[in-house]
């Protein structure tokens, strides 16, 4: 993984195990001692963190929508001006080619992770400990070592500038995590199906097909909209590998708008940047749905 | 772990559909790796006659970077950046959050939970602008803090591209330690009350030592993913003003592709990766006991 | 002094009662065992008084004193959960001496007592691991030695057995009993199996549905259920639950059961009498029915159809199907019976217990 990616849902409803007579009760019921009393200075206190979270991408809206945006808090507004001096400084193919960029990014991991997760999780595989253990060295491993020598690389076979072979790169960083995602995802799911259609004399591919991946769909769900996020947002790679301009994504976009006139125009700046937002924002709240128990993973180790 | 039931042979199957993986894996990672080890220790240039015929220097990189400043102020300020945004200042909030949203009303955690987790998704390039703004001469946090004609970037750039992270980075704390803190059990908090043990005694004794693998954990993705981060410092500050921010990951690229000096970019890199290696290994060490008792 | 005493308390959850109306009264150093079906409120009932719940209504008392708005770390009550609640991450001495510690004891002090009780469980060798490295039993006597080093007004233990298999959870009986003759606390037990609370308790207060259904010692509980609903928990098997009607034969009533008719005097006769028609509900233990000849004398006889013989070495269990009804009877052991066999039955009508067959109160 290159970039903390890993949406996940806000923490609802407290399971915690409740004996037999009891209806779930969340936590220690301290909230029944003062009634009011504690619940309401934890909230408040809650509340004013969530405030000065808030900030930022309150001016974030109120700039994107005032025609005199500046650095500093604007004044509630409702013009569409700065959308289109954003399309004007060219916001609409730059978050087509985001698109492409994510899109083949996140096909090209998907299907390669999920072969090969469902290779490593049910096959007879030849040096399958060390592989795995390199797979999980390589989800840590910082991108940026990788990006000159794949630079140079690029040069010498003339790859450069190729939004397709840039967006290989991008699915590549992703898929480490994604196999150990999908190899975990799918060892949890039993072999029941896959054997019984092995019996009636299915071939391998046939049982992938149709047994299979309807059976782990959400976990290939969750690893296309992780790998998905992680691309939309990519900068450093696209800057580096395709300096076409006509190739620009989303992210190398607006930073050139920022360095692009004397002083930076901060309201089609802010409208450059929500446009920008929408698509993950609503990725994320789909997949959000999926995403309820994802984080359990790293919290189930219990002491 | 090889399963008995599995017959010991090698399906066809098995490496038709490990290739694609394997390809993209050793073509785009491993290959990159061993060049990356091989260029750091050449004088490869991005321009000029050694893009070409570059030649292998043996250690002259590294002497060169055993003896750059601004490498080792850079080492200097990954290391704050990535122990003070990110361990201390997510992890803290992150775990703020998750110790108040066990206990606060059920609208204020969701509403509260889905703003942090909104600064989390916003695009990282989207986060940059918003706090380089934020922090200009009259920005929000400029006059916030009472220094309204100052440019705050310029004056603590550093101070602010760690508040601008940590406000990005908070989320993944915060869910992934209220995770863990759903995994203790209850009836052994409930157990120390019984004792005499107060909220504060039973966090310090009870809680945390309970989710001390989930904080490891977290701190060790935190560190994997801060020491690397690019995008944000990059659009920010550019590494400045003068070196200020520059991060290793900024520094490298500055390096390689505005000097031209690819060969010692890769250098920077390779001791990027080594620093990033033994950061995992001191979290890993961390975790032993709880991996062992695990297998 | 340390009596514990509910009164009038209900509890309920979003508009749900959990537990309704319950008063409870234990005495200093008794040993009290709240027993009933899953879901029927004890385990609420045992958290109201450990503090982690809030009556919605009512008052609970500890040793005199109203703890409604007390929280649970100023109570001075030791619990022992059914999972144990030990902190995983301490050693079972760390975990024996937490609360001491918390309370900064002298270091010497923790170590002789932690020593002692360690001693007095046979939990010594354990002191140095960690409670993942511990068996089940192991497990509980580290609760409870950290329950008795509190030395507090009453102990609390919620099904603390019910987690152990059935070998070890007759040995740690005998060792509950052993250890509340030699420090008697005042205690309050829970759990759903009768057979704990028949042999341990000193009172048994059973619950069913969020409400008290009787408060008595056991053999009182046994022989005198207040309703239908006591009768059949208590006992094992479980009592014959047969419909019968009252009718009036003259002017005394008569009780139609199982095609006999057993004519009834004295005092239950009085409750009975201004009957006539009236279903009610005979409760028969199975071992009040025993095989007899045809024809015995006083005793009514009935003959039925054996369906199951269940020799169980000391005695047998056989289910007998008469009429409609199916009886449960323990006979003696080597009765020689087989399936299908006809026998003759017989009870006492003086053992019978008569309830009514609507509310399942005992008329007699």
């Amino acid at each position: 993984m290159t970039s903390t990616s890993l949406p996940g849902q806000v923490a609802g409803q407290d399971e915690n195990a409740a004996t037999a007579d009891r209806p779930g009760g969340s936590g220690s019921r301290l909230a029944d001692w003062r009634p009011g009393g504690r619940k309401l200075i934890v909230s408040a206190v809650m509340a004013v963190i969530g405030m000065a979270f808030l900030l930022p991408l309150v001016w974030l809206i109120l700039a994107a929508f005032n025609p005199h945006a500046t650095s500093g808090m604007s004044a509630p507004a409702f013009s569409f001006t700065n959308f289109r001096a954003a399309f004007q400084a060219g916001a609409g193919s730059a978050i087509a080619n985001s698109f492409y960029l994510a899109g083949v990014s996140t096909i090209v991991a998907t299907v390669v992770s999920t072969l090969a997760g469902y290779v490593l999780s049910r096959h007879y595989v030849p040096l399958k400990g060390p592989i795995l253990v390199i797979v999980i060295f390589l989800t840590g491993l910082p991108v940026t070592l990788l990006l000159i020598p794949i630079y140079q690389m690029f040069v010498k076979i003339n790859w450069l500038n190729s939004p397709f072979y840039t967006s290989l790169v991008l699915g590549a960083t992703s898929v480490p995590f994604a196999i150990w995602l999908l190899k975990n995802f799918i060892d949890q799911v039993p072999r029941d199906f896959e054997e019984a259609a092995a019996v009636e004399g299915s071939g391998q591919f046939q049982i992938l097909w149709r047994v299979v991946i309807p059976l782990i769909m959400p976990g290939i769900l969750v690893s296309a909209i992780l790998t998905f996020i992680n691309s939309w947002g990519a900068f450093l790679i696209p800057l580096v590998l395709d300096s076409s301009p006509g190739d620009t994504p989303g992210a190398v976009g607006i930073y050139e708008f920022i360095t692009a006139n004397g002083q930076v125009q901060f309201g089609p700046l802010a409208a450059y940047g929500i446009l920008f937002s929408v698509p993950v924002i609503i990725m994320y709240i789909i997949s959000s749905r999926w995403l309820s128990g994802g984080f359990s993973f790293a919290g189930g180790i219990k002491g | 772990m090889a399963n008995l039931r599995e017959r010991q042979r090698l399906r066809p199957s098995t490496l038709a559909w490990l290739t694609p993986a394997a390809a993209l894996l050793i073509g785009l990672f491993l290959v990159p790796i061993c060049y990356a080890i091989y260029l750091g220790f050449t004088n490869l240039e991005l321009l000029g006659p050694t893009a070409q015929n570059y030649s292998f220097t043996g250690l002259a990189n590294v002497q060169r970077m055993v003896h750059d400043p601004v490498f080792w102020s850079s080492v200097k300020l990954t290391l704050i950046f990535v122990v003070g945004s990110g361990i201390i200042a997510q992890t803290v909030l992150g775990l703020a959050l998750a110790l108040l949203g066990q206990r606060a009303h059920v609208t204020v955690r969701a509403s509260v939970g889905s703003v942090v987790v909104l600064a989390w998704v916003l695009p990282e390039i989207c986060v940059a602008f918003i706090w380089y703004a934020f922090s200009q001469a009259g920005g929000t946090l400029s006059v916030l803090s009472g220094h309204s004609n100052d440019d705050l970037l310029s004056t603590v750039p550093l101070l602010i591209v760690c508040v601008a992270n940590a406000w990005r980075g908070t989320a993944f704390s915060m869910l992934v330690l209220s995770a863990g803190l759903r995994n203790v059990p209850q009836e052994a908090d409930e157990a120390a009350q019984l004792e005499g043990a107060s909220y504060w005694k039973r966090l310090l004794r009870v809680t945390l030592p309970i989710i001390r693998p989930t904080l490891m954990i977290n701190m060790l993705l935190i560190t994997l993913g801060t020491i690397s981060d690019f995008t944000l410092i990059f659009a920010m500050t550019q590494g400045g003003p003068g070196n200020q921010t520059a991060i290793l990951p900024v520094y490298m690229y500055i390096e390689a592709f505005q000097f031209n000096a690819l060969g010692y970019g890769t250098t920077i890199a390779l001791a990027l990766m080594v620093i990033g290696a033994l950061l995992s290994v001191f979290y890993i060490r961390q975790l032993r006991p709880e991996l062992r008792r695990a297998s | 002094m340390a009596t514990i005493s509910i009164e009038g308390v209900t509890k309920s959850f979003k508009g749900k009662a959990a537990v309704r109306d319950v008063d409870l009264e234990v005495a200093d150093g008794q040993f009290m065992i709240i027993v009933g079906p899953s879901g029927c409120g004890k385990t609420t009932t045992l958290r109201m008084l450990a503090g982690f719940e809030k009556p919605t209504q009512g008052v609970v008392r500890i040793g005199g004193r109203v703890v409604n708005d007390v929280p649970p770390k100023d109570r001075d009550v030791a619990m022992v959960f059914q999972n144990y609640a030990l902190l995983p991450h301490l050693t079972v001495e760390k975990n024996l001496s937490f609360g001491m510690r918390i309370r900064r004891e002298p270091r010497k002090t923790v170590e002789r007592e932690v020593a002692a009780i360690a001693d007095m469980l046979g939990i010594t060798p354990l002191l140095g691991r960690k409670p993942a490295e511990l068996s089940g039993g192991e497990r509980q006597r580290v609760a409870l030695g950290r329950a008795l080093l509190r030395k507090p007004q009453a102990f609390l233990l919620d099904e603390p057995l019910s987690n152990l298999d059935a070998a070890l959870r007759a040995q740690m009986r005998f060792e509950l009993k052993r250890i509340h003759a030699q420090f008697p606390v005042t205690t309050v037990y829970v759990t759903h199996d009768q057979v704990e609370a028949m042999t341990m308790a000193d009172e048994i207060a059973l619950m069913n549905e969020g409400r008290l259904q009787q408060v008595a010692p056991p053999e009182r509980l046994y022989s005198e259920p207040s309703n239908a609903f006591v009768a059949g928990f208590i006992g094992s098997p479980k009592i014959n639950l047969v419909p019968a009607t009252v009718l009036r034969d003259g002017s005394e009533p008569v009780i139609s059961l199982l095609s006999c008719r057993i004519p009834v005097n004295g005092d239950l006769g009085s409750v009975l009498e201004r009957m006539d028609g009236d279903a009610v509900t005979i409760g028969l233990r199975p071992e009040e029915i025993q095989p007899c000849p045809a024809e015995a004398n006083g005793t009514p006889v009935v003959q039925g159809l054996v369906e199951l013989v269940e020799p169980l070495g000391s005695e047998t269990h056989v289910t007998v199907r008469v009429g409609q009804e199916i009886l449960v009877c323990r006979f003696p052991p080597r009765s020689g019976l087989e399936t299908g066999a006809t026998i003759n039955v017989r009870f006492d009508p003086q053992q019978m217990k008569v309830f009514d067959a609507d509310s399942g109160l005992r008329l007699g």
